[in-house]
């Protein structure tokens, strides 16, 4: 686990907050960069899990920005099937 | 906002966005999804780990906000630059090296002593990658993308920047195709300022438009 003082920073601020983020960022660039997935398909998916985390009180989301992130990704990998195993995973709530 | 932030003067609520107080185990869980989906991409032969790596490096350490400072400093001392970029933002802003994912449809908007523009992705968090980076925890905030819509000037002020009631101000949202960069207002007391000096002065904030350039 990296110290935050190890965590990397752009304008004083840290990009990721853990080693997750940073690979879940990186895999849906690349998906979208290759081609495999739209940014658009991705963009629409992350805004339906934004505001589902969002619904009850927008202030303190059911999900973090990441979560709803790697949801979204998750969501899309199943939707196009680009990944069979993960049909038969119960969704992450 | 968390306390790593040096170039704030504010002191926004703690964002929820910012999970570093997230319990280990959550952590653990979530960590085990992604190393999963990796795995499964990478036998599939979808995702390259040595790519995935290199795209970390370049979002954490080649790209930021240093790249749209170059492109304020150059519209502000060459005018020809500058109404370029203020036609064809996206071609501009290669002529000065910078593209790529997100920023395929750029449009400048330009502050002036009576316009004052400020950026939001109300749906989700869609900013310039290419000349900004990824964008800072509160941009993603509710807060920030319901209120700057709602009540832009109370945001502003909150955030250190009170404007004349005789400014006008324009928010841009994101959440389709374009993506905007604001082009500050070069701030008096700076005309013997070179190229680089200037773009030491422009930060992330300045461009996403909830501050003006201060000279320090």
């Amino acid at each position: 686990m990296h110290s935050t003082c190890a965590l990397p920073r752009k304008s004083g601020e840290l990009v990721f907050h853990n080693e997750w983020e940073r690979r879940a960022f990186a895999i849906v660039v690349s998906l979208a960069a290759q081609g495999q997935l739209k940014w658009s398909d991705f963009q629409q998916q992350l805004i339906e899990c934004i505001s589902d985390a969002e619904r009850d009180d927008p202030r303190n989301p059911s999900r973090g920005y990441y979560e709803s992130w790697l949801a979204s990704l998750e969501e899309l990998l199943r939707k196009k099937q680009l990944v069979e195993q993960l049909a038969h995973v119960a969704r992450e709530a | 906002m968390n306390e790593h932030d040096h170039d704030h003067d504010h002191q926004a609520p703690a964002s929820p966005y910012h999970r570093s107080d997230r319990p280990a185990e959550q952590d653990k869980a979530l960590a085990e999804r992604v190393a999963r989906i990796e795995s499964l991409l990478i036998a599939k032969g979808l995702v390259d780990k040595g790519a995935l790596d290199r795209l970390i490096e370049i979002y954490e350490q080649d790209i930021g906000p240093m790249n749209g400072a170059k492109v304020v400093a150059r519209a502000w001392l060459d005018p020809a630059y500058k109404q370029r970029l203020l036609n064809n933002a996206t071609a501009a802003i290669a002529e000065l090296g910078f593209g790529g994912l997100q920023g395929e449809h750029m449009v400048v908007v330009e502050n002036t002593p009576q316009i004052h523009n400020v950026i939001v992705c109300t749906l989700c968090s869609c900013y310039p990658w290419p000349v900004l980076g990824l964008p800072p925890t509160w941009y993603k905030d509710a807060a920030y993308r319901s209120r700057v819509v709602i009540d832009p000037r109370s945001v502003l002020t909150e955030l250190g920047t009170t404007l004349d009631d005789n400014v006008e101000v324009r928010v841009w949202d994101s959440s389709a195709e374009i993506r905007y960069l604001v082009l500050p207002e070069r701030p008096a007391g700076t005309a013997h300022l070179n190229e680089d000096q200037l773009t030491e002065l422009i930060d992330r904030d300045c461009m996403i438009g909830v501050t003006k350039v201060r000279v320090s």
